[in-house]
């Protein structure tokens, strides 16, 4: 077919063609980059940028798949905080226990997301108050424990964040490995088929033999997931497991998923697109910094985006 | 009272009105019938100025009218029911009838006195008494549709469209609503009724209007015709064409499906049934009978109470949808767009979902193969769709349901079970499905068939279950499946139903 070469990418990578917006802003930020700050367009900044976009990347990844299967999970930045301060507690007591201890924090947020996914199955009651809930317990149980930053992890555990390999930083790649294989499972396989069935319609999908539950399940556990990795991530960048570093983090995930073209509510979207909302924020914030500009006005310029990126899916999504 | 000379709406590719001319009298019922797109709706929303017209002209109330909004032809006194009720759940009856038009005091609050006193007033009018103080979400249906047409009294109505307002109500209330209608009607109000049934076109139209293919067929007085000339009108074509013949199955072999004393509380009361294959069996009965529950009920979609369901010489009691369709099991839903179609996800993953697994290798999904049958059945269903990976939701109802005839019979090796499969959709696919059906069942599926459309159940079945309030009150077979013998069994007390079987 006579498909041209970039035509063929979008078509294979199933990219929703709405995020050409997502693209152009990206264009625009970059462009901006290289006329406005002569730091902003180098290899090494924008290393940098993917190295610190890891956090924001995780998290969004599991914020994502909730939001294919039609949920919501508010409870990513008490997960993140709480896995920061299970791992930095444990290693500083055992540092023998550093390697075990990252599966051990991931499989720590996988429990929680799979109690969120459990409750809101077994109760009916919406995600966003089940999830809520968690983040507010979590967030609870975090603070009677301590206030300050606590605990420790062995110095060379921040090659994770930090390292790099042929120049590029470890955390970055894990975060694009990520991406890439939740997209697989997504687009390949029978349970990644399945999100978008039960985000789109979970009676149809229920009475096409789809159990639901079980996706619902994977999702949030997913979420947990995803959310503990980008624990595991800042205890490397900090060392220490922080009460308050995910605060930002769970309106923060959703950003690039809406930016990225998913829809509240299910059974759309792509994780490329998110990937793609999350380096945009991330690029756009590290070139408002080398401007000066503070992080309020960046707030604002970020909701700004927002409402942009979002109208032109609702536009298009009635013309087609 | 209204009066439409030529009117011609064109949309782009389609002529959805072709020089109609219609009109409508004080003091009657005026029945506007026609299969889907015949351009009810469009003559419906033209009357109602939410279409301009592109050629022709408009009279109301003796004078050349031109609407250019909703709004104006609201004013003129135009109301128009439509079949979705939009009412506030949360708020009171007098609230709902008088709804931005509320009585107020000096003070500009709501004078809530008055507007429950000239509530009570208006359902007085209507000989219909409900507590106007109740919440609209306490009420039943077809009290809900009588504070819908209380709200049209509320300015002076000249003109009443009722877009088939018996869709949801049972047969008592529905003669219940014709009183009502007469009433208004003998007030002088033009009412002109929409509807798909023709027994309650006898009932209540004192003329109707055919439309098809946005033509106009012909207009004539209810003593003219009987049933069949009207059936005729209609579908332009005769009865005995549009279903294909019936095969009496073998009944030797043992059943495909055996259920025995099903329950499945509250719907579901003691249902007990064979079905072989190559059979169509039919479950008839009226809006609420239950028919849909034994359907969810065998296959697992909702739990069952007590009673037995075997497939063939398996017995079958750990019910799931999953489980159902690994035995061979299809359901063809009633609602395709909520409990079908997943509307989101392109026709191949629609056609796949029940048989995933099959799909399924080493390395994920095989989207080629996948892609492939997809392809094979929109060619076997001739499905207007532009390809397998385009989506569902722009398809028209006819192609919808024959991808969900191509989820299922690829799906489905023993049973299939179809709940409404022509709900909405036009007389030409219509026809088609019915064909479908009978291969099908020629090439040996057992298939269970629930329709409202009584035609469709005698056209198609050799066997029909009637059903009623959650028992069956009936089974007729070959010769005695006429639409009377199912009704009689369909609207029966249980006992006396019970005698005449035995």
């Amino acid at each position: 077919m006579a498909y041209s070469k970039s035509r063929y990418l979008v078509r294979r990578l199933q990219l929703d063609p709405s995020l050409i917006i997502v693209i152009l802003l990206l264009a625009i930020v970059v462009i901006s980059g290289f006329v406005l700050s002569d730091r902003f367009g180098t290899t090494r900044n924008f290393m940098n940028v993917l190295e610190q976009s890891s956090g924001l990347g995780f998290a969004s990844i599991g914020q994502a798949m909730v939001v294919i299967v039609g949920g919501i999970d508010l409870s990513i930045g008490a997960v993140v905080t709480a896995s920061t301060i299970f791992m930095a507690a444990i290693v500083d007591l055992h540092p023998g226990l550093m390697i075990p201890m990252i599966f051990g924090t991931l499989l720590f947020g996988a429990m929680i997301g799979f109690c969120n996914g459990y409750i809101t199955i077994k109760t009916g009651v919406h995600p966003l108050i089940v999830t809520l809930g968690t983040a507010s317990i979590l967030n609870g149980s975090v603070l009677i424990y301590t206030l300050q930053p606590t605990g420790g992890v062995p110095y060379w555990f921040e090659e994770f964040a930090y390292g790099r390999i042929w120049n590029v930083p470890i955390s970055g790649l894990v975060m694009l490995l990520c991406f890439a294989l939740v997209w697989l499972f997504l687009r390949y396989f029978q349970a990644g088929r399945a999100f978008y069935a039960v985000g789109g319609n979970p009676e149809a999908a229920r009475l096409s033999g789809i159990q639901s539950n079980r996706i619902i399940l994977l999702a949030y556990s997913a979420s947990g997931f995803f959310a503990a990795l980008a624990g595991v991530y800042f205890v490397s960048r900090t060392g220490v497991g922080d009460p308050r570093i995910g605060d930002p983090i769970t309106l923060a995930s959703i950003t690039p998923v809406i930016i990225g073209g998913l829809i509240l509510g299910g059974g759309k979207g792509n994780v490329l697109g998110v990937l793609l909302g999350v380096i945009l924020i991330s690029l756009l914030s590290n070139l408002l910094n080398y401007m000066n500009i503070s992080t309020f006005i960046q707030w604002v310029i970020q909701g700004v985006i927002i409402i942009i990126a979002v109208s032109v899916y609702v536009h298009k999504g009635k013309k087609l | 009272m209204i009066r439409l000379d030529g009117i011609s709406k064109i949309f782009p590719g389609v002529k959805s009105l072709d020089n109609v001319t219609f009109e409508s009298v004080a003091g009657e019922v005026h029945a506007l019938l026609g299969e889907n797109g015949a351009g009810k709706s469009t003559l419906i929303k033209t009357v109602s100025g939410a279409y301009i017209p592109d050629e022709g002209t408009i009279h109301f109330d003796g004078k050349k009218r031109k609407w250019n909004s909703p709004k104006e032809a609201k004013d003129a006194g135009i109301h128009i029911i439509y079949q979705e009720l939009v009412l506030f759940h949360e708020l009171s009856v007098a609230e709902n009838i008088f709804i931005g038009k509320a009585p107020l005091t000096r003070f500009g609050t709501i004078d809530y006195k008055t507007m429950y006193e000239r509530a009570d007033e208006i359902l007085d009018r209507l000989g219909h008494h409900i507590n106007v103080q109740a919440l609209v979400k306490s009420l039943s249906v077809a009290d809900q549709q009588m504070v819908e047409i209380a709200k049209a009294l509320v300015g002076e109505t000249k003109l009443l469209v009722l877009d088939e307002p018996t869709a949801v109500i049972s047969g008592r209330e529905a003669e219940l609503l014709f009183e009502r209608i007469k009433l208004l009607r003998d007030e002088g109000v033009c009412i002109i009724y929409i509807s798909h049934r023709l027994e309650e076109i006898f009932s209540i139209a004192d003329r109707v209007t055919v439309l098809k293919d946005g033509q106009l067929v012909g207009t004539r007085s209810i003593e003219e015709l009987d049933r069949d000339q009207l059936v005729g009108m209609m579908v332009g074509r005769e009865l005995k064409d549009i279903f294909p013949p019936k095969r009496i199955p073998s009944l030797e072999a043992a059943p495909v499906l055996t259920v025995r004393n099903l329950c499945a509380l509250p719907k579901v009361r003691d249902v007990s049934f064979d079905l072989h294959a190559g059979e169509i069996l039919g479950i008839a009965g009226l809006v609420g009978a239950g028919r849909s529950e034994v359907a969810h009920a065998v296959f697992g979609s909702i739990p069952r109470s007590s009673g037995t369901v075997s497939l063939g010489s398996e017995d079958f009691n750990t019910p799931s949808p999953r489980a159902s369709i690994d035995r061979g099991l299809g359901f063809l839903t009633e609602d395709r767009k909520e409990e079908g179609l997943m509307m989101l996800l392109d026709t191949s993953a629609n056609i796949s979902a029940p048989v995933l697994p099959e799909f399924t290798t080493a390395t994920g999904l095989d989207r080629a193969h996948e892609i492939q049958v997809a392809r094979d059945e929109i060619d076997r269903f001739r499905i207007a769709v532009p390809g397998p990976e385009s989506g569902v939701s722009k398809l028209s109802g006819g192609n919808q349901q024959k991808v969900l005839f191509g989820r299922w019979t690829r799906a489905c090796r023993r049973v299939l079970i179809l709940d409404e499969p022509t709900r909405g959709i036009d007389v030409g696919a219509k026809v088609e499905i019915y064909e479908i059906i009978r291969q099908l069942a020629d090439d040996g599926l057992g298939i269970l068939l629930i329709s409202s459309e009584l035609p469709e159940i005698v056209g198609l079945c050799t066997r029909v279950l009637v059903m009623r309030e959650g028992f069956v009150t009936g089974e007729v077979e070959g010769s005695r499946i006429v639409e009377e013998t199912i009704m009689r069994y369909a609207t029966a007390e249980r006992e006396s139903a019970a005698l005449d079987v035995a």
